[in-house]
């Protein structure tokens, strides 16, 4: 009895398997259905596995990398999310499998979600932290702008860069801001703008938008492209309202692109005004400078005092010490001589003895009839001198020339006495004393 | 006179300016050295004033040439 029927043929395990999975893609095909993530294990391939599960079942399910990259939320446990999925066999285990195609969270949108979580991962890594903000520059020469090229966007923020500080230089960088590929060229602009050197600040932005429109400022890349800048960097994205991850790690979050514009660049009316308020400031601090020290110096002059007065004070000053040394020499002098009386005294009371003094006396006693004794005596020596002259003038042959006779010498008043005319010759000189006078006489002749 | 430049950039020379101010406003400086301070903040402000006539804004677009090379290019007015 037992025996293959025609119908009946026995199967490969291969066979049933690829059956069961026609049979579920055939019969089940692609579904929406809801549940909760649990024991994801996301793979170094970019693979995701995980398990969906509610309070009365759980699935196995795989989202491949080509799936699980466009994703912008990072799916975790407990999640509730709808996944359009595929269910059917994975034929090595026998397990039943569903191929996620796409997931959204339940409740709100991915996008939403993502932002989210990106938010709080970049927080806790310290990228939103207020020191890590740079200043801008006050007076930015060159400046950098990551935006559309085209539009209304660039336009306004150059009339308004052109209006307020018309000495910048623009440098606009031209990229893509939404759509696939537009985070990657605003992370390649940032890059591009701190490689060309001299940019001193940026604005990295775009107009409004949808969430979608404004994604690429959400995503990670720009956002570590801006913390990673060297350039400080302004963002401005979208309306007021919006606010992208981008705005959390910029230097400064502008609201608007307009808004940046004139944030990062002073107003020139308003420079210029407070350059005229600095020449009168500097007058005035100058004159403050000049009236300090003409203060000083009135001070001074004051404390020197009248030089008039000064001088007729140091004139009352000297006469005072005029008089005051005069006295003191007098008394000085007084004190000298009282001194010498008293030595005077002291000597004659110290000097020779009684005896010697009775002595000097004798002695100048003896003395004076000595010299009166001698005067008689010299008085009458002189008296016979004058008689004995007398006597002696009567004998004199001076006596003879008075009476007419002459001396005749040869030559010189002190020449021999000539006694006989031959002696003479005829041109010699002779010299003739009389009693009065003499002469001098030639010899013409002699005879015998 | 010899007039030295005012530094490059326009912070910096605003910044001597104040400097200046505050120094001759407290007054530590001699007076000598005070007028000659005075001179160049008058100089510094005459500088900046002129910086600040206005000069025509330069627009550039940074672009890549096709080896990667970046390169600057006159920004059309109407670049829509």
């Amino acid at each position: 009895m037992l025996r293959a029927g025609a119908a009946a043929r026995i199967l490969t395990v291969s066979e049933l398997a690829g059956r069961v999975r026609d049979t579920l893609e055939g019969g089940i095909g692609t579904v929406w259905v809801a549940g909760e993530i649990s024991n994801c294990r996301p793979q170094p391939s970019g693979h995701l596995y995980f398990t969906l599960k509610d309070d009365r079942a759980q699935l196995a399910a795989v989202m491949f990398r080509s799936a699980a990259q466009v994703l912008a939320f990072r799916p975790t446990d407990g999640m509730d999310v709808v996944l359009h999925a595929r269910a059917s066999l994975y034929p090595q285990r026998g397990a039943l499998q569903l191929y996620v195609e796409a997931m959204e969270p339940r409740g709100r949108g991915a996008l939403q979600l993502a932002f989210e979580q990106l938010k709080a991962r970049l927080e806790k890594e310290g990228l939103f932290a207020p020191d890590r903000k740079r200043v801008l520059p006050r007076f930015p020469r060159t400046i950098g702008i990551v935006t559309a090229p085209g539009g209304a966007v660039i336009h306004d923020m150059r009339t308004i860069l052109q209006a307020r500080w018309p000495s910048a230089r623009v440098i606009v960088r031209p990229v893509r801001v939404q759509g696939p590929g537009a985070a990657r060229e605003i992370v390649a602009g940032i890059q591009d703008l701190n490689r060309l050197g001299g940019v001193d600040v940026m604005i990295v932005g775009r107009g409004g938008g949808t969430l979608e429109d404004l994604w690429a400022f959400n995503e990670e890349v720009v956002a570590r492209a801006i913390v990673a800048s060297v350039v400080p960097v302004v963002s401005a994205v979208g309306h007021e309202v919006d606010f992208t991850i981008a705005d959390f790690v910029a230097d400064v979050r502008a609201p608007t692109p307009t808004a940046a514009a004139a944030l990062i660049v002073p107003d020139r009316e308003e420079v210029a005004a407070s350059l005229a308020r600095a020449v009168p400031t500097l007058e005035s601090a100058l004159r403050s400078r000049m009236a300090r020290a003409r203060e000083r110096l009135g001070f001074l002059r004051r404390a020197l005092g009248d030089p008039e007065r000064r001088v007729a004070q140091l004139g009352v000053r000297i006469e005072d010490l005029a008089s005051r040394s005069r006295q003191a020499l007098l008394r000085r002098m007084a004190w000298e001589e009282r001194e010498i009386a008293s030595l005077a005294t002291r000597l004659e009371r110290s000097g020779p003895t009684p005896s010697v003094r009775r002595a000097a006396e004798r002695l100048d006693a003896a003395a004076g009839r000595l010299r009166f004794a001698l005067a008689v005596r010299v008085r009458h020596a002189r008296a016979g001198l004058e008689q004995e002259t007398a006597r002696l003038d009567a004998l004199s042959p001076l006596a003879c020339l008075a009476r007419g006779y002459a001396i005749v010498r040869h030559g010189a008043a002190g020449g021999p006495i000539v006694r006989d005319a031959t002696a003479l010759a005829p041109g010699d000189t002779i010299v003739v004393g009389f009693a009065r006078g003499r002469a001098r006489a030639h010899i013409d002749a002699t005879e015998e | 006179m010899a007039e030295t430049e005012a530094p490059a950039r326009f912070e910096e020379a605003l910044a001597e300016l104040e400097g200046i101010v505050q120094r001759l406003e407290k007054g530590e400086l001699a007076l000598e050295d005070s007028l000659a301070v005075f001179e160049r903040g008058i100089a510094l402000v005459r500088q900046l004033s002129q910086r600040l006539v206005e000069v025509e804004q330069r627009v550039e677009l940074l672009l890549k040439s096709d080896a990667g090379k970046l390169l600057l290019r006159p920004m059309p007015e109407n670049a829509d």
